[in-house]
């Protein structure tokens, strides 16, 4: 391989990385040091594959590189002086992960961990992160070296090739199974039954003298209410379209008919590559579903505008309100009383994915999440 | 004496026995109506439709070996005959897929007596 050309940050050349005649007159070796450890600086400043950087030692972030900026989307004007904890999911720096992980740094000398972190834009990424602590000759803490790595793909493609990705896949695809089944049956059977009962109180109501007209009038409306809850169930439990016609078109009907039902205006932008295997299909469906339910009943929003675009082997999804906002941080939000919430989070993170939700009093609410959109067993060109 | 006006005739066929015997009741109520068989499946309504070739038939979209394949039997064998769609479904796949096999209306289960009286009477009287 030729010397690498080392350029500093405004573009110029700095060498090719052989030593030259010294113009400055200083003495050799020490400038051959300082020449050494500028073309290391450039090295790190220039390496893309990796965030390599340095934080002072209360996790403040005091240098950057390209890799960085390219990774977690800051430039490194925007990143320098921040506290590292931005790179954190909202859930963990409220458990205080980042304290901890220096803590444990310090202690152990090295701290290797895996997990989702945050990008500039909200979006997240497989991270495997490296922190090392800096001590000088006297043993003082100076900071501390982060070293992270964006393993998403690597995450998505293995996932795909192994017994989980398979086992998840399954699970998937059976609940929904069982979901078609029931909306079958109550289809079948108890609307039909309900039917025929409505049909046998008219013709009742017809053979009665007409002072009990009003109870059965009444009488009536209860069963036509029942029938109408029993079909929105069954349109909810199994949406029509999604199998024939894939996610786009199942979305965009339920969106048609729900959206329409609870007089909210939608926007629908999608921009997908491929139709994702039925499972991702399935997993997005049903988060957007648990979404819209939720703008529904609490946001009084006028208009929701929900987005699919495909982002790096996985769909990105954006369900987003203007409604009245969230008040309280999410966290508080997703208790155990709170099945949608925690639903729609562990069907992401189940399909090997992320979820979050944010917003601002009076602000509208935004559902954003992303999953993997691979086959199982599709993992193989990217390993 | 005046002569008694022709009925006309209809023929049901649901695999769901609960609509199958409300529904003939319901037009058996009407003077003008008579329910010539019920049929509990598809081959039989075809069967019966040949036979008593009926103003009308009421035929259950989603009974097995129903829809559209029983609705162009029917319209083959007994082509005087108006098939009538009454079904639990209304996604807009399934009506125009009807439509296409010559059904002359579609009603989804649910909608009022009168209406399903009406529509009957309307099928007999273009037919």
């Amino acid at each position: 391989m030729p010397d690498a050309e080392l350029f500093d940050e405004s573009g110029r050349s700095r060498g090719s990385g052989r030593g030259g005649p010294d113009p400055t007159g200083q003495h050799p070796a020490e400038q051959a040091l300082r020449e050494s450890e500028e073309r290391f600086r450039l090295l790190v400043q220039s390496v893309v594959d990796y965030a390599i950087f340095m934080l002072d030692s209360d996790g403040r972030i005091a240098s950057w590189n390209a890799g960085a900026q390219r990774i977690k989307g800051y430039t490194a004007a925007e990143a320098i002086g921040k506290h590292f904890s931005v790179f954190y999911p909202p859930e963990e720096v409220a458990a205080d992960k980042p304290g901890r992980e220096l803590k444990t740094a310090v202690v152990e000398g090295r701290l290797e961990d895996e997990g989702w972190r945050v990008r500039k834009d909200g979006t997240r990424f497989w991270a495997n992160v490296v922190i090392t602590p800096l001590f000088d000759e006297t043993g003082r803490l100076r900071g501390f070296g982060k070293v992270t790595r964006d393993m998403t793909e690597r995450r998505t493609a293995e996932r795909a090739l192994d017994e989980r990705g398979r086992l998840l896949s399954r699970l998937v695809q059976a609940q929904e199974t069982e979901r078609r089944r029931i909306a079958w049956n109550v289809h079948e059977d108890t609307i039909q039954a309900m039917v025929a009962v409505g049909m046998r109180l008219q013709l009742l109501a017809g053979r009665l003298p007409g002072e009990h007209a009003p109870a059965m009038r009444r009488l009536n409306d209860a069963v036509d209410e029942a029938v109408s809850r029993l079909r929105g169930l069954t349109f909810r439990l199994h949406p029509p379209g999604i199998d024939r016609g894939g996610l786009v078109e199942g979305l965009s009907g339920y969106l048609d008919q729900m959206m329409g039902e609870a007089g909210l205006a939608y926007e629908f932008r999608h921009d997908l590559d491929r139709e994702p295997p039925s499972e991702a299909a399935i997993t997005v469906f049903r988060i957007c579903q648990e979404a819209l339910a939720n703008v529904g009943k609490h946001a009084r929003a006028k208009k929701v505008t929900v987005s699919l675009v495909s982002a790096g082997h996985g769909v990105l999804v954006r369900v987003a309100d203007d409604g009245v906002g969230i008040g309280r941080p999410v966290d508080a939000l997703v208790r155990p009383d709170h099945f949608g919430l925690i639903d729609m989070r562990e069907r992401a993170e189940t399909a090997g994915g992320w979820w979050r939700m944010h917003g601002q009093p009076g602000a509208g609410t935004t559902v954003e999440f992303w999953v993997p959109a691979l086959a199982h067993g599709e993992g193989g060109p990217l390993l | 004496m005046n002569a008694v006006p022709r009925r006309l005739t209809v023929l049901i066929g649901d695999d769901e026995p609960m609509i199958r015997e409300v529904l003939r009741e319901v037009l058996q109520a009407e003077p003008d109506l008579d329910v010539v068989a019920v049929a509990p499946d598809a081959a039989e309504t075809v069967r019966l439709a040949e036979r008593h070739a009926p103003a009308v038939v009421i035929l259950d979209v989603r009974m097995p070996g129903g829809g559209a394949g029983a609705a162009r039997e029917i319209l083959r064998r007994s082509p005087g005959t108006r098939v009538m769609a009454f079904s639990a479904y209304g996604d807009t796949g399934i009506v125009a897929e009807m439509r296409r096999a010559g059904v002359a209306d579609y009603l989804i289960k649910g909608v009022p007596n009168t209406e399903i009286v009406a529509a009957v009477r309307r099928l007999a009287a273009t037919g």
